[in-house]
């Protein structure tokens, strides 16, 4: 029986295969449901940012940001929506596939890892757009674009982290789906999208800090826009973002048995 | 030949109610030995060692914990006491169409739950052939799996389970699905394995099917082990404590 199967049960190796072909399933569904399917990804960042671009140089008389603004918007839009529409599915990983984990026994931590792989393939195809945007604007382009790599690394531990809490809590206490939806709206608002760390007025500035988004929007920022390089949140989101993956491990495998007693 | 599944001291608990309230102290609190109110003991201090190549039959009325040890053993749950080891992997038939996606293939569906089983591609691409013959789907590969008759899904999910390479066979009451020429066909692919030194873990209510599989008996009552012996045994004993009853 040797050479038949991909590595033993509970191997990493085993663990990477069944992660990669539920990432893959995905975005499979995704593509053969939808005909427009790539433009998606895209889509949602595009309007978005041409709303705030509309609201924001045409209405108001904005005094935060940099120029050119749509580029400001974009490079933290992206990452914003690879947030946003992972945390607003780990609220629905285990229900959405309740069947498969009743019946096959996949290391139950993958329905968290998986959400933040494929919507983070979906966010990195989406990045031609903030190219084409920052080429036909003129932005400069500078070294810290270096630290694009290291922000997408931190999302991924961040995101890892709050999955594993958010997921199993959804499923034993559903008033947290709501709750996540209000949260994640506030968040928007809350960190540096639409205006920079540096905008933030006075006795406001402590947002930036307690909030992990704002250090990861900056090193994706620094790039494009190197006035926007602040040290303290990037620091704190660091610290942050390994804080609550720790956490995020302590509460999954105490909640685990709980949680497959409910599917 | 050492043992295929070690179990001890297995014990799991249930909630009542669906309602009622959790408080977070419920979950973090200490895993104490006695059932919290609104909770039951569904399996408790069962204990049994099962050795590779056996075929065991697990027997009991509805609800005393029959389905809730096979998936102890599948590991789709988990105990809150004791322990389950289980020696090699596990093909499990139990909730048998659960992996499939309605919005995708079935040759789609094949290659993903094979892979999730632990099965590489290039086995997938060998046995492919032979489990679409297998599910007579010889026509509908290129069909989304949402618009198969359910006969065709049990078959098919059947089909790609029974063909994993692994030690260990669970069987939780599918048999009593499909038609009985499928059904035929079924039992010979069980015999076949077992034939081939699988273990296996079967759950039913047929005493035909029982007795034609199985070697060895469990028999469940009231969440305990009661009694542990040739099928034979076990089968006399629970017909003996059930007559009239049913």
């Amino acid at each position: 029986m040797s050479g038949t199967t991909i590595g033993a049960p509970g191997s990493l190796r085993r663990y990477v295969h069944s992660l990669w072909l539920l990432s893959a399933r995905d975005l499979r569904v995704r593509y053969a449901t939808s005909f427009l399917g790539y433009l998606w990804s895209v889509l949602d960042p595009l309007v978005m940012s041409a709303i705030y671009w509309f609201v924001f140089t045409q209405v108001f008389h904005r005094k935060v940001g940099e120029e050119p603004y749509i580029v400001f918007l974009i490079s933290a839009l992206l990452p914003w929506v690879w947030f946003n529409s992972s945390v607003g599915d780990f609220t629905r990983a285990f229900r959405k596939d309740s069947r498969l984990i009743r019946s096959t026994a996949i290391p139950r931590s993958i329905w968290v890892t998986r959400v933040v792989l494929s919507k983070g393939i979906e966010f990195l195809c989406s990045l031609p757009v903030l190219v084409l945007f920052a080429v036909f604007s003129g932005a400069h382009v500078g070294w810290g674009l270096l630290w694009f790599p290291v922000a997408v690394v931190l999302q991924v531990v961040l995101l890892v982290g709050l999955g594993l809490l958010i997921a199993p809590l959804t499923v034993l206490y559903t008033d947290l789906e709501r709750t996540t939806g209000l949260v994640l709206r506030a968040l928007f608002y809350a960190s540096p999208v639409i205006y920079g760390f540096a905008n933030l007025p006075h006795p406001f500035q402590f947002l930036g800090l307690v909030n992990p988004l704002s250090g990861i929007f900056t090193l994706y920022r620094v790039g494009l826009f190197p006035d926007q390089w602040h040290v303290e949140p990037v620091l704190s989101s660091v610290v942050i973002s390994f804080g609550v993956l720790a956490l995020g491990v302590l509460v999954f495998r105490r909640l685990e048995p709980a949680v497959l007693k409910e599917l | 030949m050492g043992s295929a599944i070690e179990v001890e001291g297995l014990g799991v608990r249930f909630r009542r109610g669906r309602r009622g309230p959790r408080s977070i102290k419920d979950l973090f609190g200490g895993a104490a030995r006695r059932a919290r109110p609104g909770e039951f003991w569904a399996l408790r201090d069962v204990s049994f060692t099962v050795e590779q190549g056996e075929a065991i039959g697990v027997v009991g009325r509805n609800g005393q914990g029959k389905s809730t040890l096979l998936k102890l053993v599948a590991g789709v749950l988990l105990p809150d006491e004791g322990r389950v080891s289980v020696n090699g992997g596990v093909a499990p038939l139990i909730e048998l169409t659960g992996g499939f996606v309605g919005d995708l293939t079935v040759r789609e569906n094949v290659r993903l739950t094979a892979g999730l089983h632990g099965m590489s591609k290039a086995e997938i691409g060998r046995r492919y052939d032979e489990i679409i013959a297998f599910a007579e789907l010889e026509d509908f590969q290129e069909t989304p799996y949402k618009h198969l008759s359910n006969g065709m899904k049990v078959r098919l999910a059947f089909s790609v389970v029974s063909q994993l390479d692994e030690p260990i066979l669970l069987v939780d009451e599918v048999l009593a699905v499909g038609d009985k020429a499928f059904r035929e066909k079924c039992y010979r692919r069980i015999d076949a394995l077992l034939a081939d030194d699988r273990t296996l873990f079967f759950v039913s209510h047929n005493e035909r099917d029982l007795r034609r599989f199985c070697t060895r008996g469990l028999y469940l009552d009231g969440g305990g082990l009661v009694l542990d012996g040739p099928i034979g045994e076990i089968l006399d004993r629970y017909n003996a404590d059930h007559t009239g009853q049913d």
